[in-house]
């Protein structure tokens, strides 16, 4: 191909897309007003639906972004803050980019959702209606599902499973742990954010204890699961770069994780009771409060959607994406989030403005870190079937693979991450 | 031009391929806003991309080859399983339009 047949090309296709951007992108508004998009939650979730709504409709919907943080730090990637690999600044990202993408910004909680007003409520009183809702809360952590564990436990034990601080306190007290001092890791059970992430996380753990040539500590996983994502590769992986350092006990040798104590850093089991330097508790998660407020959850703590439009099967109003929602096959990860957010988005366009509708289509690719330039991935394709979101096929590293091909998946999960990163925030 | 295709030394080895691409796109007007749309879920990865990144930028790139190279994923004589698995469930005609697409789009970021 030459320069010459290309860029000859590109000028005459760019004519027919100017033409095509003015009559088919440009939507219909019903009704006399602007239609109202109202976003709760600026994650990957919400902020990538306010992003696309109000750059696709090109300001025929009038959006508004709910989120008390001006600085949002990604869970994403925050294991690789831990393992020193990013510094804190690299994965904390401003909204300031929002209001070019024609999306109005207001840095508040959301107290309540009125159903029937069709109003959220901010934390000062005011009230924001809407015509569609987005409701993307992320998770609430489930404090009490690990006994002695509480919100002020988590300031002794981080749990770290949302951003921002919570995140700095593990990594100063992984800084500060001396050679021969235990950490132990209380992993969560299903379903859960990142399903990976913990493995991820307890791999970090070891690099930085190798990397300060601490040879006498070790990393206890008590897991009340009998497998974990990508099991087989992180395992493969522990014993090339760790060994011996990690170990991983199903709830047949633990027999039970009875508890924790954060006055004594003692962790006790059906079987010992360990005493740590560092405790990592990752405690059951549920959907964030305000979506429990508002109806929008079942018995199972998160919220039901539908696989076509990512629609709250409670209220046809509002849309649920990312952690919070029911996903079906698919795993609570921002990549997921940000793929459910597109469909939600083009649904919303849809119904607001006429927009065309393209059938749902959701995809996934997780990449972890085990040791530098050692990094594994899983990934699928899904579609609406059988009344959830179905995965339609999918992929995963193997054992044995070459470091060519793992430095590799890094280097594709660095490109990932300034990608949706930039899709997401702008 | 430096434009790093992956499939290229693939396309060229095939150039039958290329000729009857290029007849399926004369004769038939992709569908520019099925590509817009579907092209939201390449931008996650894609997005931020430059050339030489290990996930390459993809806008610019001539219709024809855009199209060789990403049925090469799908028929797996190109390697990577993320590629693969994103390209597996496109159509003749989704590709198309993606193609088309991306030969024109402005970057979104
Ligand atoms: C250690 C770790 C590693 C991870 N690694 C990866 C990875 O490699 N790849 C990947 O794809 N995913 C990863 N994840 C998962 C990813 O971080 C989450 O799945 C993703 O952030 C979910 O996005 P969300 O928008 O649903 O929720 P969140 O990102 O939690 O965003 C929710 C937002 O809503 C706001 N909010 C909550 N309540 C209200 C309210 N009432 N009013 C207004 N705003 C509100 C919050 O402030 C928050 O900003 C990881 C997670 C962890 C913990
Ligand atoms: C999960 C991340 C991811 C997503 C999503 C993704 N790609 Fe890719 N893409 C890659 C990677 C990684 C490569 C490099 C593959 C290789 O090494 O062969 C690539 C390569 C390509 C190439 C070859 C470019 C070149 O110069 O060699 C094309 C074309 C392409 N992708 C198109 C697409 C399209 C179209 C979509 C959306 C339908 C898409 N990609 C979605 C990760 C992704």
């Amino acid at each position: 191909m030459t320069d010459m047949t290309r860029r000859n090309f590109s000028r005459l296709a760019g004519a027919s897309l100017a033409t095509l951007s003015t009559s088919l992108f440009a939507p219909a508004v019903l009704g006399q007003g602007k239609p109202r998009l109202v976003v709760i939650g600026g994650g990957p979730g919400g902020a990538t639906v306010a992003r696309y709504v109000a750059k696709e409709s090109a300001g025929a919907v009038d959006v508004t972004l709910i989120e008390p943080l001006k600085q949002f730090t990604t869970c994403f990637f925050s294991n690789l803050y831990v393992g020193g690999f990013r510094d804190y600044n690299s994965i904390t990202h401003g909204y300031d980019k929002m209001q070019k993408s024609g999306v109005k910004m207001v840095h508040a909680m959301a107290a309540g959702i009125d159903r029937g007003k069709r109003e959220v409520t901010l934390a000062d009183g005011s009230k924001v209606g809407y015509d569609r809702l987005v409701v993307a809360p992320g998770i609430d952590i489930k404090f009490d599902s690990v006994p002695g564990y509480s919100e002020a436990a988590a300031e002794v034990m981080p749990h770290a499973w949302k951003p921002g601080a919570q995140t700095q306190l593990l990594v100063k007290k992984l800084n500060a742990l001396e050679d021969g001092d235990l950490i132990v890791m209380v992993a969560p059970p299903n379903p859960y954010r990142c399903p990976p992430g913990p493995y991820e996380r307890v791999s970090m753990f070891a690099h930085v204890l190798k990397t300060k040539g601490h040879t006498k500590s070790k990393i206890i996983v008590l897991d009340p699961k009998p497998t974990f994502s990508k099991q087989g590769v992180f395992m493969e992986g522990w014993e090339k770069h760790y060994p011996g350092v990690i170990e991983w006990q199903d709830p047949k040798v633990h027999g039970g994780i009875k508890g924790v104590n954060p006055a004594t850093g003692e962790v006790i089991t059906d079987f010992a009771t360990y005493k740590a330097r560092l405790v990592n508790v990752i405690p059951a998660q549920m959907a964030g409060k305000i979506a429990r407020d508002a109806g929008l959850t079942n018995q199972s703590g998160f919220c039901p959607i539908d696989a076509v439009s990512m629609k709250s099967t409670v209220d046809p109003n509002i849309f649920v994406t990312g952690d919070a929602s029911i996903a079906g096959d698919m795993p609570k990860s921002a990549f997921a989030a940000n793929s459910q957010a597109k469909v939600a988005a083009m649904t919303i366009r849809a119904e607001l403005t006429k927009s065309r509708a393209f059938p749902a289509r959701y995809a996934n690719t997780c990449w972890s870190l085990i040791a530098p330039d050692d990094d594994i991935k899983v990934g699928a394709a899904y579609e609406p079937g059988d009344g959830k979101i179905k995965q339609t096929s999918g992929f995963v590293s193997q054992r044995g693979e070459s470091a060519d091909l793992r430095k590799q998946n890094y280097k594709e999960s660095v490109d990932w991450y300034n990608g949706i990163v930039a899709d997401v925030f702008g | 031009m430096t434009m790093r295709v992956r499939g290229a030394a693939l396309v060229l080895t095939a150039g039958f391929f290329v000729a009857a691409a290029a007849e399926t796109a004369a004769t038939r007007a992709a569908d520019i806003e099925l590509g817009r749309y579907l092209s939201s879920e390449c931008v996650t990865c894609h997005g931020a991309a430059k050339a030489h990144d290990t996930i390459p930028n993809i806008y610019g790139i001539s219709e024809t080859t855009f199209a060789e190279v990403v049925k090469a994923y799908r028929d797996k004589s190109l390697a990577n399983p993320v590629m693969q698995n994103i390209a597996g469930r496109l159509s003749d005609d989704d590709i198309a339009a993606l193609a088309a697409y991306f030969a024109t789009a402005e970057r979104q970021q």
